[in-house]
């Protein structure tokens, strides 16, 4: 049984992350990690379109990356002699068929998340090193060039080497501190899927699944912790949606018409348990309250049977409290749109009003588009397109600009009537 | 894995010598030697900025000014060479060094450490904390052949230096440097040295002798172009 290389291809890469993180532990480098995946790939590429994908292609991966690594170390100078052998030792012990730990991808995590690397760097290692995805993947999710991402990610990986950061989480005496960290980067890899619109699809769908399961699995370490309740939560709400997010040609659908048969039950059960688990916890920090309060939105929306049964009061509510414990012009925009359908666009407009001449807000085509949406609601058919035109100048993602050009033709239809 | 650890802080709001605040501060350093035990490998409270002496090089020239290298109200009060496993490990300990609840610590993982041990003071001599400061180039990347090229420099210095020279180290470049920093009982760690405008370059010597002396000594140290020495007095604290 053969198979094409599009087939050896895909089930290499849905692998090569877990093994990615199982490896760097086994080897004890990120570099030579990578390195050795590489090599597993020009054999897998090579080898099983002849033999047939492996049946358990994680464990082929890692053992023959390891095997490679370990060949490497045997032949390599660079290393001092005394860490060759520890290394070489340390490698050798592991039993020869290997799987893929879920618990290293966690580890790992930690040190993608160090606090001794620049955050800006934070996010594209662990999309490299955490979700396993090439550099060019990385730099077109994070909308940057690839050589810059590259250069990066060599320098966090020289640091991480040099000044011997673990690839391991720490002890338990700085593990409550390394928490809040981890959290944010796995709310930025989940919302790096979930929100970018750009680029590959399949990238982005899986980026999501494996931010709820490093969610998950923060949730496993830290029990007790209602940051990461809460951000499971929130994961696991806005992820339910997202069945109905796009129509059949990608193109965005708005929540009040998405179909709601389509959003997944038993991902909103399971978000709505870890939701009222973590706003039962008696204190905590401003970042855990924000993603209480972040779900707590979702989780009206999961609610509501329909977009007119929605809850406004309370969403208006939950963005009060929001906008006191994380002060952003995006929740204050956010929140002025809600209280637009709990009171009524005119009660809206003086808010967005004054929004768009928020500086942070300036390049943003996030309060032209709810002006818009306003003036469209009052009947406002000639400011609607004014607004709706400067935000398709700023809009930055196809999909948003599609969407604005739809509705200027709604208002262009309903100019003609 | 051996760290230069550099304690930095705002001297004028540090206790001053003699006075019983003085005296809990030293007794809290002795504390941390003794929960840092083995990990200990060399550290020394450094006198403030007053005593300080900075080596500028320009050229051909040298330049010998009152003062550190940095004109800040910040200074680097002590170091110590840590060994410790991992970075991780090194931020646990550096956590209990007093300094880090008001100024700074800086963390720089080391390429090399020589130590001829201590030796007995003749009279008029004292001990110097030698630092060099300066624009960092592509030569201070290990095992580079501008790095190669100074090493062998530094090579040649310790041979001249002789007696005079009683350690010293080389450092990674400042883009490995980690500063952890104590507030209100949380742990904060960031990239980078503790103020870019005071970072050290390449590394640093100890050094003893007459002060003249040493100076001179000092102006001999290789450094990068335009670059300088900060030589500050060791704070004999006895026994």
């Amino acid at each position: 049984m053969a198979d094409g290389p599009d087939e050896v291809e895909r089930a290499f890469r849905a692998e090569a992350g877990r093994a990615l993180a199982t490896v760097a532990r086994l080897v004890g480098d990120l570099d030579q990690a990578e390195d050795a995946v590489q090599e597993a790939y020009l054999i897998a590429v090579e080898r099983w379109p002849r033999t047939g994908i492996p049946d358990r292609p994680g464990a082929w991966i890692t053992t023959v990356a390891r095997n490679r690594a370990l060949d490497r170390l045997r032949r390599e100078s660079r290393r001092g002699e005394r860490e060759r052998a520890a290394a070489l030792e340390a490698v050798a012990a592991t039993p020869p068929i290997l799987h893929p730990v879920d618990d290293d991808r966690l580890q790992l995590l930690f040190t993608c998340c160090h606090p001794a690397l620049a955050p800006e760097v934070r996010v594209p290692l662990a999309l490299r090193f955490v979700c396993g995805l090439r550099v060019a993947e990385v730099a077109r999710l994070m909308l940057e060039g690839e050589a810059a991402v590259s250069k990066r990610l060599q320098r966090a990986k020289a640091k991480i080497r040099t000044a011997a950061i673990p690839l391991r989480m720490p002890g338990p005496a700085l593990l409550s501190e390394r928490v809040p960290g981890v959290l944010e980067c796995v709310y930025l890899l989940f919302t790096e899927g979930y929100a970018s619109t750009t680029g590959d699809r399949l990238i982005r769908e899986d980026l999501c699944d494996e931010a709820v399961r490093l969610a998950r699995l923060l949730v496993g370490l830290r029990p007790d912790d209602p940051g990461a309740a809460a951000l499971l939560a929130l994961l696991l709400l806005q992820d339910s949606r997202r069945g109905a997010r796009l129509d059949g040609e990608a193109r965005i659908v708005l929540l009040a018409d998405q179909d709601r048969r389509c959003w997944d039950r038993s991902a909103i059960d399971e978000g709505m348990r870890h939701l009222e688990r973590a706003a039962s916890a008696g204190t905590m920090t401003a970042a855990a309250a924000a993603y209480v309060l972040q779900a707590a939105i979702a989780a009206e929306h999961a609610r509501a049977a329909t977009w007119e049964s929605t809850d406004w009061r309370a969403i208006v509510s939950h963005y009060d409290e929001l906008a006191g414990v994380s002060p952003s012009p995006v929740v204050l925009v956010n929140r002025a749109v809600a209280l637009s359908f709990a009171d009524g666009p005119a009660a809206a407009l003086p808010l967005l009003e004054r929004l768009a001449l928020d500086p942070r807000l300036g390049g943003s085509h996030l309060v032209p588009a709810a002006l818009a949406e306003l003036h469209q609601r009052l009947g406002q058919h000639d400011r609607a397109v004014h607004h709706c035109r400067r935000a398709l100048e700023r809009a930055a993602t196809a999909p948003e600009r599609e969407l604005l050009r739809r509705r200027l033709a709604e208002l262009a239809a309903a100019a003609a009537r | 894995m051996r760290y230069l650890v550099l304690l930095y802080g705002d001297e004028t709001v540090s206790p001053a010598e003699g006075t019983p605040e003085w005296d809990a501060d030293l007794a809290r350093y002795m504390a941390f030697d003794e929960l840092a035990g083995e990990a200990i490998v060399a550290g020394e409270a450094l006198q403030g900025n007053a005593s300080c002496r900075t080596i500028r090089h320009d050229g051909a020239a040298v330049r010998v000014t009152a003062g550190p290298f940095a004109e800040t109200v910040e200074g680097l009060g002590g170091f110590y060479v840590l060994d410790a496993p991992t970075l991780d490990d090194m931020i646990e300990l550096v956590c209990h060094i007093p300094a880090v609840n008001d100024g700074g610590i800086e963390v720089r993982p080391m390429v090399e450490w020589v130590d001829r041990g201590p030796r007995p003071p003749a009279d008029g001599e004292a001990r110097y904390f030698a630092t060099i400061h300066g624009a960092e180039t592509a030569a201070e990347e290990p095992g580079s052949p501008g790095w190669e090229a100074g090493a062998a420099e530094h090579g040649r210095f310790g041979k001249e230096a002789g007696e005079a020279m009683r350690a010293g180290g080389a450092v990674h470049p400042t883009t490995t440097a980690s500063t952890v920093r104590v507030r209100d009982g949380e742990v904060l760690v960031s990239d980078g040295p503790y103020a870019e405008s005071m970072e050290v370059v390449g590394g640093f010597y100890v050094l003893q002798g007459e002060p003249a002396a040493v100076a001179d000594l000092a102006g001999r140290i290789p450094v990068p172009e335009r670059g300088a020495v900060e030589l500050r007095p060791i704070m004999e604290l006895g026994g």
